[in-house]
C-alpha cells in the first residue's frame, strides 16, 4: 500500500531571519527559527507529524520536541506549580500571578526528567498545587479550553496524594482515558486535612465523556467501589469562586 | 481432497475459573489490551498509548536521569538531585499511612500528617 505524505504549509508571518529544518526520526520536523523579538531568543518551533489528528486549529505549534530516541507523547504537557499563603484571599488576578510554569515535556523521558526533580506532592507544604496540563492550556477556569469544561474531584486522606498523583498522570500521559481531545489536565491540591485530585475536561455537559473519565479513573486509581466522586463545572467554580465546594456528587 | 482423514483429538479450550467476591480483586490487567488501554477500540483514530508499566520502565533510562534544562529553582518543590528517596517512600507507604520522610528545614509551617491512622485497606 503506497502511503503519500500530505504536504503541510505553515505561514509564520512574524518570523525573520535564518531557519534550519531538521527531521527527527519519527517524522516530526523541528524548525529552529531566529525570531527578532525584543528579547531575541531562538525558539525551537516544532511541527506536529502529519498523520496526527489532534487539533481543531490548523496547526498546533509546539515549543518542545521529543529528542532522538525518546518516546513521544500524544500531546505536549506543561508542569505548573501554585501556592497560596492562607492569609491572602483568592481572586482571579492573584491566582494568575501565583501559578508558574515549571517546564514542558514532549516525550516520556522528558517527563521523567522533570518528575524526578520535583518534590512529591505528599511532601509539599502549605496550600500548594501541582498541575499537569496540555501545552497551551492554562490551569485556569478562564482559559479558552476550560470555559465550557469541568472537573472530576477525588478527595484523599493524607498520605495518599503522591501515589495517586503519579498514577493519574501516568494514565493521562499514556492516553488511557480515550475521550479524544477532551482531557485538559490534572491537578493535585494539598490542603489542610485532605488532598484533592482533579482531572479537567473540555466539555462539562458531554455525559459520555464525563462518564468515561469517571470509569477510567476508578480503574487506573483502583478506587474502592464506594468512593465518592464529584464533578464541578468551571462555570460553577467561577460563580462561587471556589474549586471544591458545591460539587455534584456521583456515586 | 485427501481420501484418508485423521481426526485429531478434540479437547475443550483450557480455562481457569477464579472466584472473586469484589471488583477490587480483579487483576490489574483485566480487560486490557497488552500495552494498551482498558478499551477495546481507539475511537478517533490511532493514538500514542503507553501503559503504566511501560512508562515506569522508561524512568531508569539514562536520558531520563539528567536534570532538565532551565529547571526553575523553587525551594521545597524542585530539586537539582534526582529524588531517589521516592523509591524508599513508596515502600514506606505500604507499611504506614503517611510519607515517612521527616520534614527538615520546613520554613512554611508544619506539614499535617495523621499519626493515628489505620493502615490502608
Amino acid at each position: 500500500m503506497k502511503r503519500t505524505r500530505k504536504s503541510q504549509t505553515v505561514t509564520m508571518t512574524t518570523v525573520t531571519g535564518p531557519t534550519t529544518t531538521t527531521t527527527i526520526t519519527d517524522g516530526r520536523q523541528c524548525v529552529q527559527v531566529q525570531v527578532n523579538t525584543l528579547s531575541s531568543i531562538t525558539t525551537p518551533v516544532c511541527l506536529p507529524p502529519v498523520s496526527l489528528s489532534v487539533c481543531r486549529q490548523c496547526v498546533q505549534v509546539q515549543t518542545v520536541c521529543p529528542g532522538a530516541g525518546e518516546h513521544p507523547l500524544q500531546y505536549n504537557y506543561t508542569f505548573w506549580y501554585s501556592r497560596r499563603t492562607p492569609s491572602r484571599p483568592a481572586s482571579s488576578q492573584s491566582y494568575e500571578q501565583n501559578i508558574r510554569q515549571i517546564g514542558t515535556v514532549a516525550s516520556v523521558e522528558q517527563f521523567w526528567r522533570f518528575y524526578s526533580h520535583l518534590v512529591r506532592p505528599g511532601d509539599l507544604s502549605g496550600h500548594s498545587d501541582f498541575h499537569l496540563f496540555k501545552e497551551g492550556i492554562k490551569p485556569m477556569w478562564e482559559d479558552e479550553s476550560n470555559r465550557s469544561g469541568g472537573k472530576w474531584i477525588i478527595r484523599l486522606r493524607k498520605g495518599l496524594a503522591s501515589r495517586f498523583w503519579e498514577n493519574i498522570i501516568l494514565a493521562m500521559l499514556g492516553e488511557q482515558f480515550m475521550v479524544g481531545e477532551e482531557i485538559c489536565g490534572a491537578v493535585v491540591s494539598i490542603r489542610f486535612q485532605e488532598d484533592i485530585l482533579s482531572i479537567w475536561n473540555r466539555t462539562s455537559n458531554d455525559q459520555m465523556t464525563t462518564s468515561r473519565i469517571r470509569d477510567t479513573l476508578r480503574r487506573v486509581l483502583n478506587l474502592p467501589t464506594n468512593t465518592i466522586m464529584e464533578y464541578k463545572t468551571h462555570n460553577d467554580s467561577l460563580r462561587d469562586n471556589s474549586s471544591f465546594r458545591n460539587t455534584k456528587i456521583s456515586l | 481432497m485427501s481420501s484418508s482423514r485423521q481426526y485429531s483429538e478434540s479437547r475443550a479450550i483450557p480455562t481457569r475459573t477464579v472466584l472473586i467476591n469484589d471488583t477490587t480483586q480483579l487483576p490489574h490487567d483485566y480487560c486490557t489490551t497488552p500495552g494498551g488501554t482498558l478499551f477495546s477500540t481507539t475511537p478517533g483514530g490511532t493514538r500514542i498509548i503507553y501503559d503504566r508499566k511501560f512508562l515506569l520502565d522508561r524512568r531508569n533510562s539514562p536520558i531520563a536521569q539528567t536534570p532538565p534544562a532551565h529547571l526553575p529553582v523553587i525551594p521545597g518543590v524542585t530539586s537539582q538531585n534526582v529524588l531517589r528517596e521516592n523509591k524508599k517512600n513508596e515502600a514506606n507507604n505500604h507499611i504506614n499511612n503517611h510519607d515517612g520522610k521527616p520534614t527538615n528545614g520546613n520554613i512554611y509551617g508544619a506539614v499535617r500528617c495523621d499519626k493515628n491512622v489505620t493502615p490502608p485497606v
